[in-house]
């Protein structure tokens, strides 16, 4: 399972537009790496709400999530002639940009707690499935609860844990009580069939 | 080694690795096109993940977003503004952000580092500046390995080295503090000797440290020691990671 398979790769990767009409998030970027503020302003209330959410999910503060958003949001003004359409849709460079920083402020929080109180518990307290309960419940896109349900058990709780909880993959293997080698392969296996399942949904 | 790197692609596209996981990561897709095609790949599918997140912000980030990017300059593209090829060996900004993500995680180590010895002479900070380009430097050397053991009171030792530089950076992410005041100390072993690596602070859980020369390195190590550290290893290894 952990076999590297360059067969099972489809060819859907770059077609990923999260199903919505309107104006496409790839020329505004294009526009807005050209200095275009107009085009900013547009994109910006394409993806705001979405960041925002994302990085409030992660970090599950809103007045830190308020912050770090705004620091990707002006990442991806600053950065946008970096965005290469060849590797995929500008909305997925967005959020992969909002995802890390999100993960990275709350391991840096994680780290100066742990400095502060000296145990590095805190995060680890939280019981797996409530947190899954609390995202599997709030997911508004069908899709995506579809298919993260077509996953099996351990797959959707590494892949859960991870995104919306910012959890590394050693975090994951304590929380669910497998080793590393087993978290990795499910992170990497549970990503492949939430492709396969996404792809078809959005070619259907 | 790349067996056990590749194993990491679905952790890197949830980052749910470490920074030197990234980095070397990030290293062996710059020579790997198979894997840069299957990561933006799954990266395309987690980014969908994040159309449930949906929440509206504050009005005031949309103000405050839009005054910042009107005094923010903007990065240049990478290369010449013309049309790339759709298969280039290496994407510019995949590079830059591998190489700012570096940037962040060594400085971030480095400030913790500071901060807690904030007393120290200016010296200090040159010290800290070197040591931070030295791991950069490191970090990003074409032949870098990963080594990684668990420490037995919870948490990870992460070795990265590179024959190039005959240089190795030691990571210590443990799951909690020594008590008692207690600290962690780290060692490497050459010809059967420990040597101190470094000492951490007393409630200090994290560190990145530099070392040259280790070639003839054969263990790494980490142990819990009194204040300032002892000269020879005083407790049982927490960890005994094995270079060779």
């Amino acid at each position: 399972m952990t076999e590297y398979s360059a067969g099972r790769r489809t060819d859907h990767l770059s077609a990923v537009p999260g199903g919505r009409a309107g104006p496409d998030e790839s020329d505004l970027l294009g526009a807005v790496a050209a200095g275009d503020e107009k085009a900013f302003a547009t994109l910006y209330d394409l993806v705001a709400p979405r960041v925002y959410g994302l990085v409030r999910r992660v970090l599950r503060d809103p007045g830190q999530a308020e912050e770090v958003a705004q620091e990707v949001l002006v990442e991806v003004w600053r950065t946008a002639a970096r965005f290469d359409p060849a590797r995929g849709s500008a909305t997925s460079w967005v959020f992969m940009i909002a995802h890390r920083r999100a993960v990275d402020r709350a391991r840096s929080e994680q780290a100066s707690a742990d400095r502060t109180f000296r145990t590095g518990s805190s995060q680890i307290d939280t019981p797996y499935d409530a947190v899954a309960d609390e995202v599997a419940g709030r997911l508004e896109r069908q899709q995506v609860r579809h298919c993260l349900d077509g996953l099996t058990e351990l797959q959707r709780q590494a892949v859960v844990l991870a995104y919306y909880q910012g959890n590394s993959y050693p975090q994951v293997a304590e929380l669910v009580g497998a080793t590393l080698p087993t978290v990795k392969a499910r992170m990497r296996d549970g990503l492949i069939r939430l492709r396969d399942c996404l792809g078809a949904g959005v070619r259907a | 080694m790349s067996a056990d790197i590749h194993a990491l692609l679905g952790a890197y596209v949830l980052d749910a690795v470490d920074d030197i996981e990234r980095a070397a990561f990030e290293r062996h897709l710059r020579e790997c096109a198979e894997c840069r095609e299957e990561t933006d790949d799954l990266r395309s599918a987690a980014a969908r993940l994040a159309d449930g997140t949906w929440s509206v912000p504050p009005p005031r980030l949309r103000e405050n977003v839009l005054a910042t990017i009107t005094a923010t300059r903007q990065l240049p593209p990478v290369s010449a503004p013309v049309p790339v090829p759709a298969r280039r060996p290496a994407p510019g900004w995949r590079r830059l952000t591998a190489a700012a993500a570096v940037v962040l995680a060594v400085g971030g180590s480095v400030a913790v580092v500071q901060e807690q010895r904030v007393r120290r002479e200016h010296t200090a900070a040159v010290t800290a500046q070197a040591a931070e380009a030295r791991i950069k430097a490191v970090l990003t050397a074409p032949d870098l390995t990963v080594r990684e053991q668990t420490l037995s009171n919870g948490g990870r030792v992460t070795v990265a080295m590179s024959p190039l530089h005959n240089a190795g950076v030691i990571m210590l992410a443990a799951d909690s503090a020594p008590s008692a005041g207690r600290v962690y100390q780290l060692w490497t072993v050459a010809g059967g000797i420990p040597a101190s690596a470094g000492v951490l602070v007393p409630g200090q859980t994290a560190y990145a440290q530099i070392v040259e020369g280790m070639s003839g390195v054969s263990d790494v190590g980490v142990t819990v020691e009194p204040p300032n550290g002892s000269a020879q290893p005083t407790t049982t290894m927490l960890a005994d990671l094995k270079l060779t």
